[in-house]
């Protein structure tokens, strides 16, 4: 009998100590709803193609970080300790201690290291960097005024924000939503962060690709309802050739004055230009080559897994979440606003030589953005091709939402 | 100028603040905007000034290359009047090579020619012997260009 005992109880153990049990506990359901969740968004990466190279690992990180007891990622281990006294003899009440992490931590909090130490969106602004072409914009600096335009929803959010009564931390974290860049996101959000917040980066993270997905859906009905179809019919011309001495000048000094000019925007444009360059500078190309594909490609799982992994059920499903959606929508929305009506602007001074619809591509999903303008373009014109035009606006959405990264690090003071 | 973007970019808020007031959330809009757009606006000019630089230069250099060009043509009409080119032969084509393969080695000789500005002429197709097949021969080429 003893036997039988004994394996019944080791079996209740086994039992009780299983991700089952973990479903029945307090709280347990929310982490089913968060599991199916991410079968959704495996679906909507799989089958329907939504961002699928970050949707499918973000979806997978979520999943095994829901299955209880997994101990893949230990959200208490990056809480903020309280006060705690650096080297220096100063308090430091944003202290995380990594030891620990490195001692106990699973895989996905190894990894999430990189997000929370901001190593992983400078690394990918330097892959992103070696893969853009800037001619379209050195060719028509103008666009320039087109990329900074669509920052303008970054900053209305962050009022819609401040109203709802969020901390300066969140409004800004939910604001830079608005420019339309993960890796922004991610850079600004878990440098403003804290556990005192009511959201995390995780939360940013999933708005913030779920509406770069979305660009094709959400710009075009914004993009009509703001221009005439005589605006829209306008085709725009041939641009100039570009140098190669001017594709090599231009990131050295777009380094040199934002650098000096915004200092906290130094790591993501810095990059950016660095990872430029290596390209222009055609004498790199093994480097370039890395930089475009493998480490794009690591950084990139490395990323959408360990973001996947912060969103843990009791993290998650809060009221706060539904804000930002809200307010993600919002400021992705404005942004493009902006830009068009900068676009309309630009067409009347120019002389109604400039097509409004490149405005909409200051937002900077690349190279969504120009895509959609491309599109719209060519339904009222079928043979106008404005992709180019809209590239030169979308790269310089990217260094303009770089900025205004920097400019909301630099005010709001962790 | 620095001093102004310096003097714009102090902390001003700290990050846990609540129930924020609304001078601080316009300062933040407002500062936020011009920030963006004068650093933007300093690239555009900037840009600009040497986009028109090196065109200018550009040019120069194009309008010197043209005359010299035609200088240059018009020396060589003067010494030789122009003989009627002969007819082109046709390439001797060895057995089991497709017509397709023809007509695409001719074409890329032909573009060749076209971007040196030199007329080449076709004269044989044969297989090569005892080497690789194009395949192993790019995968070998890949392999060792770095060294």
């Amino acid at each position: 009998m003893g036997i039988i005992d004994s394996f019944l109880e080791t079996m209740g153990d086994l039992a009780s100590e299983s991700g089952f049990a973990g479903f029945l506990e307090a709280g347990g359901w929310k982490n089913i709803v968060m599991i199916l969740i991410s079968f959704l968004f495996m679906y909507l990466a799989i089958a329907k193609g939504f961002e699928p190279l970050l949707l499918l690992p973000i979806s997978f990180g979520m999943l095994l970080t829901n299955l209880p007891f997994a101990e893949m990622y230990h959200p208490e281990y990056w809480e903020y300790l309280e006060n705690v006294q650096e080297r220096t003899g100063e308090l430091n009440s944003h202290y995380i201690d990594y030891g620990r992490i490195l001692q106990h931590g699973g895989l996905l909090d190894i990894l999430y290291m990189g997000v929370k130490l901001q190593i992983y969106p400078p690394l990918i602004f330097l892959g992103i960097g070696a893969m853009t072409d800037f001619g379209p914009l050195i060719a028509n600096p103008k666009s320039f005024l087109l990329g900074a335009a669509a920052q303008g929803g970054i900053f209305f959010t962050f009022i819609g924000a401040a109203l709802l009564g969020m901390t300066a931390a969140e409004c800004g974290s939910i604001a830079i939503i608005g420019g339309a860049d993960g890796p922004t996101a991610i850079y600004v959000s878990s440098k403003l962060l804290s556990k005192t917040d009511s959201i995390g980066v995780g939360t940013i993270a999933l708005a913030a690709y779920t509406y770069m997905a979305l660009v094709p859906i959400i710009q075009p009905p914004i993009m009509r309802a703001l221009t005439t179809k005589k605006e829209r019919s306008v085709v725009m011309g041939q641009l100039r050739q570009v140098s190669k001495i001017e594709k090599l000048i231009f990131p050295i000094l777009v380094t040199v004055i934002i650098s000096l000019m915004v200092p906290s925007a130094a790591p993501l444009v810095g990059m950016l230009m660095f990872g430029n360059l290596l390209k222009e500078s055609g004498c790199c190309d093994r480097i370039a080559k890395t930089a475009q594909n493998e480490l794009m490609n690591i950084i990139t799982i490395f990323l959408g897994a360990s973001v996947g992994a912060t969103t843990r059920a009791d993290k998650i499903l809060t009221l706060s979440f539904g804000k930002v959606i809200l307010l993600g929508v919002i400021a992705f929305s404005i942004g493009t606003a902006c830009g068009v009506l900068l676009g309309k602007l630009m067409y009347i001074i120019s002389g109604k030589t400039i097509n409004p619809l490149i405005g909409s591509a200051g937002v900077s999903a690349v190279p969504m953005a120009a895509r959609v303008s491309q599109k719209v373009g060519q339904e009222e014109v079928p043979t106008n091709y404005l992709l180019m035009h809209a590239m030169g606006p979308n790269v310089a959405g990217v260094i303009g939402s770089a900025v205004a990264a920097g400019v909301l690090l630099s005010i709001v003071q962790v | 100028m620095s001093e102004l973007a310096g003097s714009l970019l102090q902390p001003m808020l700290k990050a846990s603040e609540k129930d924020l007031s609304g001078g601080t959330i316009a300062s933040v809009v407002i500062t936020g905007i011009c920030v963006v757009f004068i650093g933007l606006i300093i690239l555009i000019l900037c840009v600009t000034v040497y986009g028109k630089a090196f065109d200018a230069i550009n040019k120069k250099k194009a309008a010197a290359q043209k005359a010299e060009q035609e200088a240059k043509a018009k020396e060589n009409a003067a010494k030789v009047a122009p003989s009627p080119a002969p007819a082109p032969a046709a390439p001797v084509v060895e057995d089991g090579i497709e017509e397709e393969i023809v007509a695409v080695i001719t074409a890329a000789i032909a573009a060749m020619g076209a971007s040196s500005g030199k007329k080449l002429a076709l004269r044989s197709i044969s297989t090569a012997k005892g080497s690789r097949n194009a395949w192993a021969a790019a995968g070998v080429a890949e392999n060792t260009r770095p060294f």
